[in-house]
């Protein structure tokens, strides 16, 4: 298992953020769906070993993120998409991505072959050398996956990775997704349900910093069939839950 | 989004099968994309044995171009004042523009990409050192330059070393604590223009607060403390209790 979660914790003064959490993941697209304030990005911000839980165990790729060694081990074999990507509008595309592969102690001399890859996995292939700067929301969110996936991680957390893509981008984007899970474990939070059903095996949902479904998308599905409200399968499913564990 | 092309024809006619047209573009672009590292990062990569070090020391605020530009005009202009007028007025500035630069170190309000380069294999306590160190070291250099271009007595020129070191790790200190460069530099030029002023209340003058051997020990209790504390600030957490 590449991600261990036991009992997870986190809480922020009197504010329970993420509830007690178990979960466990292999290889596959995992998405991690829920309401504004369920405590995806709470999670995923502890799996990517920026902010440590307040109580229960966690261990990524086999190790123990809160020991030196093992943490930064974890992190060389890490990507992660916060969901508000900082840059440098000073540098250029492949300037900010090769920046977070050395930082992510790639070997430099794989470093320029591999910036080159992720810019192309991306679509960015034409504007490797702008600035920044000059970028529009979709692409730097573009350029935010690109230093995600140049190490080639084997954990790869993403944290609403479609938000300002438009409709083709996000068509590729799930291809590069079923492409990563293959062989890695990758965790996708978002809020659109239709991500979920084109790019996760499993999914999981998430209220009040408690899981209260885990599953496959036609599992979640299936509990909305009877009194879910939605447009699509997977949002009938998707409130379903949600309605039985507020009840 | 991923280049899909075909493998092994070119445009135009059948290729060699063992032509992958994906790899050979990727190796060009990276060709072509290579940033070629200046002299000093390559200087610095090989002294820390890092090339991600190495960039993220170059990348630090007040080790820019325009900020030490900024620094030799505000020390240049202490060296003109005090040639001109006696008063020692590089001693006074060089632990401030120390102390800003030092807090400036610290990613937090300053770093747009911070929340990120926390989840990196080069650790940003390592980072923080490494620029921290890097910051003080051109400091302490620029503010010798000026001291002894300015003309003034041993004492002087070395005396204001101790205490920039102290208020140094208070800036580096509070920056840590508050999680805020900005924090950082408020309270380290407020500690330095404190210990000024009660110098000068004291002894009726300025250059006191670097020229008294009196206040050397508690400067260094100061600094050690606080660098205590900046340790303890930027420790690193238990990811399991």
């Amino acid at each position: 298992m590449n991600v261990e979660l036991t009992e997870l914790t986190r809480r922020f003064g009197r504010t329970e953020a993420v509830a007690g959490v178990d979960l466990q993941a292999g290889p596959g697209v995992f998405g991690l769906l829920g309401p504004n304030g369920a405590g995806k990005t709470s999670l995923l911000r502890m799996m990517a070993t920026v902010l440590p839980p307040s109580s229960g165990t966690l261990r990524l790729l086999g190790r123990d993120p809160g020991s030196y060694g093992p943490r930064r081990e974890i992190r060389r074999r890490l990507g992660y998409l916060p969901q508000t990507l900082g840059y440098y509008p000073g540098f250029t595309v492949a300037e900010f991505v090769e920046y977070f592969a050395l930082l992510k102690d790639m070997p430099s001399r794989q470093v320029p072959r591999a910036v080159a890859a992720a810019i192309e996995q991306v679509g960015l292939g034409d504007r490797a050398r702008k600035k920044l700067r000059t970028l529009s929301g979709g692409m730097l969110r573009r350029v935010g996956i690109a230093q995600a996936i140049v190490n080639e991680p084997e954990l790869l957390l993403l944290d609403e990775p479609t938000a300002g893509l438009d409709p083709e981008q996000r068509v590729a984007f799930r291809t590069l997704l079923r492409e990563f899970g293959q062989r890695s474990t990758v965790i996708v939070s978002t809020h659109l349900v239709e991500d979920v059903g084109a790019a996760c095996t499993e999914v999981t949902l998430m209220d009040a910093g408690k899981i209260v479904f885990h599953g496959t998308p036609g599992e979640l599905i299936a509990q909305g069939e009877a009194h879910g409200v939605g447009d699509a399968p997977l949002e009938r499913g998707y409130t379903a839950v949600l309605a039985a564990a507020r009840s | 989004m991923n280049m899909t092309g075909e493998h092994g024809h070119l445009p135009g006619g059948p290729g060699p099968l063992d032509v992958d047209l994906d790899r050979v573009w990727t190796g060009v672009a990276a060709g072509v994309w290579c940033r070629q590292p200046g002299r000093a990062e390559r200087l610095a990569g090989r002294l820390l044995r890092s090339p991600g070090l190495a960039r993220a020391l170059l990348t630090t605020p007040s080790l820019l171009l325009g900020w030490v530009i900024a620094t030799v005009v505000v020390l240049g202009t202490g060296t003109v004042v005090t040639l001109s007028t006696g008063t020692p007025l590089v001693p006074l500035l060089a632990p401030a523009v120390a102390a800003a630069g030092i807090a400036y170190a610290y990613g937090p309000g300053i770093d747009p990409a911070w929340e990120l380069t926390q989840s990196m294999a080069i650790g940003d306590r390592m980072v923080l050192l490494v620029r921290a160190l890097a910051v003080f070291g051109l400091n302490a250099i620029l503010g010798l330059v000026a001291s002894a271009a300015s003309g003034a007595a041993a004492a002087v020129t070395f005396g204001w070393l101790i205490p920039m070191t102290a208020v140094c790790a208070l800036a580096l200190a509070a920056a840590t604590l508050g999680r805020s460069a900005n924090v950082g530099v408020l309270v380290g030029l407020a500690g330095w223009l404190i210990t000024v002023l009660s110098a000068r209340a004291v002894t009726g003058q300025f250059s006191a607060a670097f020229t008294s051997t009196v206040l050397i020990v508690p400067y260094l209790i100061a600094a050690a403390c606080c660098a205590a504390i900046a340790m303890y600030a930027t420790r690193i957490p238990r990811g399991t209790p």
